[in-house]
């Protein structure tokens, strides 16, 4: 008598690799939020006519409680140029863009440091502010 | 007898596209995300060198902010008059130009300061540098000069 021996399929499970490539997504999204500020609570001030950035990699953020960090990490004033001159380290004209990101009512005595230390390590400052609304 | 011979499918969704729609869906959602990109203005602010002495020097506009209140040259200008009055105050270092932009850039330059009131808000500070810039000035910052001071 010939037996038949049964054949069993050793495959990957398909069900698995969705699942695989949403917890890759994951993980990939939460390294990206370290260099992140969005977390962080500001207001931006408000001018007439504002225009389009373009990208920048690094961001100064002073948020409302008058704190200042740098690419969303916190750090003093004195290491802030120190800081920023090593970002931009072998960066031409034009890519040594550096975001200011003041909370409205941030007082002098904290912004006005800022920008010396931005324009000390050669940084390129741009402002974000929010374009006023029409009053109707 | 009749007996008929019910048939029982099993009918559910395939568990196979759960996980590539639950990838479409944050695909499309961190798209929506990074669409709005940052506005503002750019700033040039002059890099701080060592003064030289010089006596045929201009003196520049001096602009200083503080407790509610702007002042050119020691003048106070309401926030609503300063374009006019910072107009005409760059206007009378070179009556020859025609406007303000042609004039040379040592005669445009506009010392902004807050030492009257280091408390003075970023919002009023970026509308009025914003004014001088939309005029024709070059902002400049006067910041405080560190001493040190030795005592017995």
């Amino acid at each position: 008598m010939k037996c038949v021996r049964k054949t069993v399929k050793a495959d990957v499970p398909s069900v698995a690799m969705g699942d695989i490539a949403f917890l890759l997504l994951i993980f990939f999204v939460i390294l990206a939020r370290a260099e992140d500020d969005s977390h962080l609570k500001w207001q931006p001030a408000n001018i007439p006519k504002v225009e389009n950035l373009g990208n920048s990699e690094v961001s100064v953020l002073i948020n409302d409680d008058h704190k200042v960090f740098l690419n969303g990490a916190q750090i003093g004033i004195d290491q802030l140029s120190a800081l920023i001159s090593k970002r931009l380290e072998n960066k031409g004209t034009g890519a040594r863009k550096v975001r200011l990101k003041a909370h409205d009512t941030a007082p002098a005595s904290i912004f006005e440091p800022v920008i010396e230390a931005i324009s000390a390590a050669g940084g390129e400052l741009e402002h974000v502010l929010e374009e006023t609304l029409e009053q109707k | 007898m009749n007996l008929r011979r019910r048939s029982k499918l099993l009918v559910e969704p395939p568990a196979v596209a759960t996980g590539d729609i639950a990838f479409n869906l944050i695909v499309f959602f961190l798209v929506c995300v990074s669409v709005s990109p940052d506005t503002g203005r750019k700033q040039d602010i002059p890099k701080a060198e060592p003064k030289k002495e010089e006596k045929d020097q201009t003196k520049p506009t001096e602009v200083s902010i503080g407790r509610g209140a702007v002042l050119i040259n020691g003048n106070a200008v309401t926030v609503d008059d300063f374009e006019a009055k910072l107009t005409s105050a760059l206007r009378t270092k070179d009556a020859s130009a025609s406007e303000i932009r042609s004039m040379s850039d040592a005669n445009r330059i506009v010392v902004v300061s807050t030492k009257d009131d280091k408390n003075t808000p970023y919002k009023l500070w970026i509308k009025v540098t914003a004014t001088i810039e939309r005029v024709g000035g070059i902002v400049t910052l006067q910041l405080e000069e560190e001493r040190t001071v030795e005592t017995d």
